[in-house]
């Protein structure tokens, strides 16, 4: 693939929302990780006396209902949100990819079959399907990865047929043939990394769309539970006392639009990145 | 000389939406090693056809229904299986196409492009394969083989990108080579360096050549034989020089004197000459002889009676009810 550091460079330089997008992206990530070195306190640790007190020096974003650090929290969600988020694509793109290869490269009835199936997730609102699974398999974090995955596979089958039925009739692919290269050997070499640029796209733009269904089957109770520090379960808890204390649902909700702002906007620009005419 | 390709009687059907089309009737061919057959007919008679059906790769795949025998070195390919077939694709028979600028993989360099093909079907280590690679490029005239091969496709020019495909489809030394119709998409001049190219190729390593195109010109200069196809049928086959100068098939007539030409004609009549009428629809059915319904000469029999086959000296052959009656 056609990635220098350099045209990297250019194309942030060049694109300064991509540069926004990546660099809100990065923060989010970084925090994440560095958590237990940014934090002052544990995420759990209770202290009812310091309770739903406002932002100060000891406690930047204020504390909760139970005296926990509202700021520990929010940057211990961003684990989990990062996580769930990455997750859930991977593992959608994935088995999407496979099915909408075999469906696009076969065609005939393997293609009928799986095009059937996948209308039939489609043609439910995303959102109530994964929360029909999730209720159907019981609340919790692992169960709503699980549902959000199974509605998100149908757009990377749908994505990837597409792709494939349009490349099989391109030139090159027709002279693989010619040149006696195997059908396994032609996508894996000719049809996948033509893909790569939209299905790299989709994926990036799929991890905030991911993250804030996630998000938001937490809010309605069907995904983390309380002591969890994730946002959406945190902004749910916080609903009560949003009036008052501002400060409690305010910055969950704030770094729940940063990742996935964030990542929205990366998508765009690393179509400007894989595309091989673009300048170095 | 030994023939590499023989094609005897092959007919092929394609099964398609509209039920069963045949679009070969009868084809037999032959190529010796080192030779260069052209083949010439309008869009739509069965050229490139003819060339997947060699292959095995038609866009029916299995489905198409194909008669008669497609000899290759001894061996019949029409009763190969598709992974059998995958070790002559590439390896013994190379093929070449129309359009140069959408034949390599936009992704990836030439040089990786290459040494995939190389490593395919040779027992070469990456190393080996690049530097056959590079050899290649440097015995189609391609001035930096260094440097192209780490560049991406769309950073050469079509003729270049013919040229390196020409070292891909020569790299394995394969026996047979395919060209269709690859001059078509570049410009006059670097015609003339391709042909000249595939000339070479052919003449030094004894590859035979089916050169499938509809420009006259190019074919008359590059061909040692030329088989002239009308409507999936080959109407007559000769020595380039035979067929060129003396056609005797109403349809090659026409053909050629539909040539445009810079000098004026003798008689005075600068009007281009086309041939009326269209090349018939696959599916309609004709019971005598396919071009009857366009020529000019046609006589009652044309229109009843398939013309027989009509052999003569030089490997000479034409399918027309016309000679006989000169004969007779």
């Amino acid at each position: 693939m056609i990635i220098s550091p350099k045209k990297i460079i250019g194309i942030l330089e060049q694109n300064t929302l991509t540069l926004i997008g990546t660099i809100m992206v990065v923060f989010i990530i970084f925090i994440g990780v560095a958590a237990p070195l940014i934090c002052p306190y544990d995420p759990n640790l209770m202290n009812i006396p310091a309770r739903l007190q406002a932002p100060s020096l000891a406690h930047f974003f204020g504390t909760d209902e139970m005296g926990s650090d509202v700021f520990t929290r929010v940057i211990y969600g961003a684990r989990i949100s990062i996580t769930v988020g990455l997750s859930i694509v991977v593992i959608a793109a994935g088995i999407g990819c496979f099915f909408g290869s075999i469906s696009g490269y076969a065609g005939g009835k393997i293609d009928r079959i799986i095009m059937a199936a996948t209308d039939m997730v489609l043609s439910f609102p995303s959102m109530v399907l994964a929360l029909a699974l999730t209720a159907a398999m019981g609340p919790g974090l692992f169960n709503t990865m699980l549902a959000v995955c199974i509605v998100r596979i149908p757009l990377y089958v749908r994505l990837m047929r597409g792709q494939v039925l349009a490349l099989k009739e391109m030139q090159y692919v027709r002279a693989a043939r010619t040149f006696g290269e195997s059908p396994a050997k032609i996508v894996l070499r000719h049809i996948i990394p033509n893909c790569l640029t939209p299905l790299l796209v989709q994926m990036t733009l799929g991890i905030g769309d991911a993250i804030l269904i996630a998000s938001s089957m937490s809010f309605i109770g069907l995904g983390a539970q309380p002591p969890t520090p994730e946002w959406g379960a945190m902004i749910a808890t916080a609903r009560i006392y949003a009036i008052d204390q501002w400060w409690y649902a305010a910055f969950p909700g704030l770094f729940i639009l940063i990742t996935v702002m964030g990542f929205n906007l990366l998508g765009d620009g690393i179509r400007d990145i894989l595309d091989p005419r673009s300048k170095d | 000389m030994e023939n590499i390709l023989s094609i005897k009687n092959l007919s092929v059907s394609l099964s398609g939406k509209r039920g069963i089309v045949p679009i070969l009737h009868n084809i037999s061919l032959e190529v010796e090693q080192g030779h260069i057959l052209g083949i010439v007919g309008e869009s739509g008679s069965g050229k490139s056809m003819t060339a997947f059906a060699i292959n095995q790769l038609l866009p029916g795949g299995r489905k198409s229904i194909v008669d008669g025998s497609i000899s290759f070195c001894g061996e019949d390919l029409t009763e190969k299986t598709e992974k059998e077939m995958t070790k002559f694709r590439g390896k013994e028979i190379a093929m070449i196409f129309q359009e140069p600028m959408t034949c390599l993989n936009p992704v990836f360099t030439i040089g990786r492009q290459m040494k995939d093909v190389i490593m395919t079907h040779q027992k070469k280590s990456s190393k080996e394969a690049e530097k056959q690679a590079e050899e290649m490029l440097e015995k189609v005239h391609i001035r930096n083989p260094n440097r192209v091969l780490s560049c991406y496709p769309y950073e050469l020019s079509g003729g270049m990108r013919q040229r390196v495909m020409i070292a891909i489809a020569l790299s394995c030394s394969p026996k047979l080579l395919i060209a269709d119709e690859p001059t078509t998409a570049l410009d006059v001049t670097i015609q003339a360096q391709i042909i000249f190219l595939i000339k070479e190729a052919c003449k030094a390593t004894g590859t035979g050549v089916i050169f499938i195109s509809h420009d006259l010109g190019v074919v008359s200069q590059l061909c040692d034989t030329i088989a002239v196809m009308y409507s999936g049928q080959i109407v007559e086959v000769g020595r380039a020089a035979d067929v060129l100068a003396h056609p005797q098939h109403p349809y090659t007539k026409a053909l050629l004197a539909s040539v445009p030409s810079f000098t004026p004609r003798e008689d005075g009549n600068d009007t281009l000459s086309a041939i009326p009428g269209m090349v018939p629809d696959p599916l309609e059915v004709i019971t005598g002889c396919r071009f009857a319904p366009r020529c000019s000469y046609a006589m009652d029999i044309c229109h009843k009676k398939v013309p027989p086959l009509q052999i003569f000296a030089d490997g000479y052959s034409l399918h027309c009810h016309l000679q006989k009656e000169v004969e007779n």
